[in-house]
């Protein structure tokens, strides 16, 4: 996780969502009633419940089909899933805890310099794109590791990808990207 | 009725009886039954309601402290009552002091002990507070029993009536007279007073007055003579119902002067018909005592439970009611709310105010909106559901499945804290939340908070989660 510079760059994860499936169909309207800590959508059909700890969103569909997000790391979202998968069972259902992935990680790190978004918009064309009118961030895909990083000119860069090990193999595949194109500061 | 010296929860509560009353009437008419028990009912509803304290509070705050204050005059002898006590209250003993206007005169306060065993010896010049809030203002001694119902009144009684009697001037001056009044000038007044009263509460209590208490007695010493002779006869009337002619004129009085009667008088008698027997020696203070020891101990969780149901369902409110009368049988309304509902929970205040913790607010309309809306969803994914599930099942049978029925899964560690009895039951127009933050717009719902009913038209709350 660390620069190729020795110093400690602090990748921090902020969201972890995550995927499994109960199979077996669910009531909503049960779980709406019943449950604790729920909201209703039924204009989507789901259901969102939302746990404490760990502080986890889960929205929950009919076919049992369930989405959980907001935790803070990998293990973290298993054991919040688990954890609703128990809630589920206590209702009455008849759940599977079963094809439990993670899909998606979203780290946020922080550069200790700043960074000339045109200049490295230029250098790495065309795997980074930069609309300041439509957002103050250059976009740089790596297509391999299917990771999207988001750069702003502050040098705060926001990471997503399919699991943390992708996300902090994109920070240091960048850095020195980064790196090249930083912005003196002047104070 | 008793819709002076009530809060304006209490006030819409008896108006909704009174409407419910009414609109039965003819039915039970119908049905054979006679027009007493109907009456039964509405005192027997009214009662509990009362016990439950949903509106006692309410009303104690409303009522201005003046309005119970009775001056005795500190030279006033006391007479012998003569049943054996088993508790005395000592004058100056106070066990419990309201805050009374008129602090300056003397007066003790006290607030009977549940499990109040009978008889009990008030001493004159005691306020007597009922656990129910009601404070009633011993004039003369009083000697507090339970006694088999159909006793004439007697004198002891009606000095207390005067006291609760509607509104007027202090009675101070007037009680020794009246103290003299011995039984024997009650029977012959009985008929007389019952006429008389209907014409006298209604001039005495300005309508709408919620401060005017029962316990101003009527500057006239005749009006006390009034009140002992009517008000005595009330309580008989609710307890029997069977008595003849002085009966029904008390009767048609508490029906027809409902706008102006007051809610202790209601007590006193709706306590009649719960309770069993008074003796009419002391019924007035007997009402207020039975109604808090007893009645409350055994109705006012039954009570409280039966409020929301009775404000939510007004016309469901019969069923509710826990009568020897199956009053359910003549309604075919569904009660969706009572003891054995699940009430729908949440903590909110009136004023908006910030609380930790919350449950969503179902009501009724929107539990079925919800059925309705799941019913049809459900219905359609259960298919579509069934088909993908096999091709499912077929490519993901490698797919782990260790939920061990719980052994690996940790309990949920969140207790189930929200076991309140503060609930709200309302309408909702719009429910906000940003993140864990809340944000409720309520409108036409009823709350019981801390044992008090509030009825509102337009509540706005947050809260964080």
């Amino acid at each position: 996780m660390d620069s190729s510079n020795d110093e400690a760059l602090d990748i921090i994860i902020t969201n972890v969502v995550a995927t499994f499936r109960t199979r077996c169909h669910l009531n909503l309207r049960t779980i709406a009633l019943e449950g604790t800590n729920v909201i209703y959508k039924p204009e989507v059909g789901k259901v969102l419940m939302k746990l404490r700890k760990p502080k986890i969103t889960a929205s929950i569909w009919s076919s049992g089909k369930i989405i959980c997000t907001g935790a803070t790391s990998e293990d973290d979202a298993k054991l919040g899933a688990r954890r609703l998968a128990r809630l589920l069972q206590k209702l009455g259902f008849k759940v599977r805890f079963s094809a439990f992935k993670v899909v998606n990680v979203l780290a946020v790190c922080s550069m200790p310099f700043a960074i000339h978004l045109i200049d490295f918009t230029k250098n790495n064309r065309p795997i980074a794109s930069y609309e300041p009118e439509l957002h103050p961030a250059a976009t740089y895909r790596i297509k391999h590791i299917k990771a999207t990083i988001q750069v702003f000119s502050t040098g705060s860069i926001t990471v997503t990808g399919p699991n943390v090990q992708n996300v902090a193999t994109a920070v240091e595949q960048v850095y020195p990207l980064l790196f090249e194109c930083q912005k003196p500061r002047y104070k | 009725m008793l819709t002076n010296n009530t809060g304006p929860v209490a006030k819409l509560y008896l108006s909704i009886i009174y409407d419910v009353i009414e609109s039965i009437r003819e039915l039970f008419l119908d049905e054979g039954l006679e027009d007493r028990v109907l009456d039964d009912l509405k005192h027997l509803w009214e009662s509990k309601m009362m016990q439950s304290k949903a509106m006692e509070d309410l009303r104690k705050n409303t009522i201005n402290s003046s309005n119970f204050v009775l001056q005795l005059p500190a030279n006033y002898t006391q007479t012998d009552q003569e049943l054996g006590a088993s508790v005395v209250i000592p004058a100056s003993h106070s066990i419990h002091s309201f805050p009374m206007k008129n602090n300056s005169e003397t007066l003790a306060t006290f607030s009977l002990p549940a499990g109040l065993t009978y008889p009990v010896q008030i001493p004159a010049g005691v306020t007597l507070q009922t656990a129910s809030g009601q404070l009633y203002k011993v004039n003369v001694p009083v000697v507090v029993t339970q006694a088999p119902a159909g006793q004439p009144p007697e004198s002891k009684t009606t000095h207390k009536v005067t006291e609760r009697r509607e509104a007027a001037a202090p009675q101070s001056a007037a009680i020794p007279p009246n103290a003299t009044h011995p039984q024997e000038a009650e029977p012959p007044s009985v008929p007389a007073t019952a006429v008389t009263q209907p014409p006298h509460p209604k001039p005495t209590l300005p309508p709408g007055q919620e401060s005017s208490l029962p316990q101003q007695p009527p500057v006239p010493a005749v009006e006390p003579s009034q009140r002992q002779g009517a008000h005595s006869p009330e309580p008989e009337v609710t307890l029997e119902e069977n008595e003849p002619s002085p009966q029904p004129e008390p009767v048609s009085l508490r029906m027809t002067a409902s706008p102006c009667s007051q809610m202790l008088d209601f007590q006193i008698c709706t306590e009649e018909v719960l309770t069993h027997t008074a003796q009419l020696k002391n019924r007035d203070i007997d009402d207020i005592l039975k109604e808090v020891i007893e009645e409350e101990r055994e109705k006012a969780e039954r009570a409280r439970n039966r409020m929301p149901a009775k404000t939510d369902n007004q016309s469901e409110a019969v069923l509710g009611l826990d009568l020897d009368y199956n009053y359910s049988e003549l309604s075919d309304i569904v009660q969706l709310d009572g003891p054995a509902g699940n009430s729908d929970i949440e903590e909110e205040e009136e004023v908006p105010l910030e609380e930790n913790d919350f449950l969503g607010i179902i009501n009724a309309e929107a539990v079925k909106a919800l059925q309705e809306g799941d019913g049809s969803s459900d219905g359609n994914s259960i298919s579509s559901t069934s088909d993908s599930e096999g091709a499912d099942e077929l490519a993901n049978v490698e797919e782990e499945d260790p939920l061990n029925s719980g052994d690996d899964v940790i309990e949920q560690d969140i207790p189930d804290l929200f076991d309140t009895d503060n609930v709200i039951v309302c309408q909702y127009d719009k429910i906000h939340r940003s993140k864990n933050r809340w944000k409720f717009h309520l409108k036409d719902g009823v709350m019981c908070y801390g044992g008090r009913d509030y009825v509102f038209s337009k509540a706005v709350g947050e809260a964080e989660w």
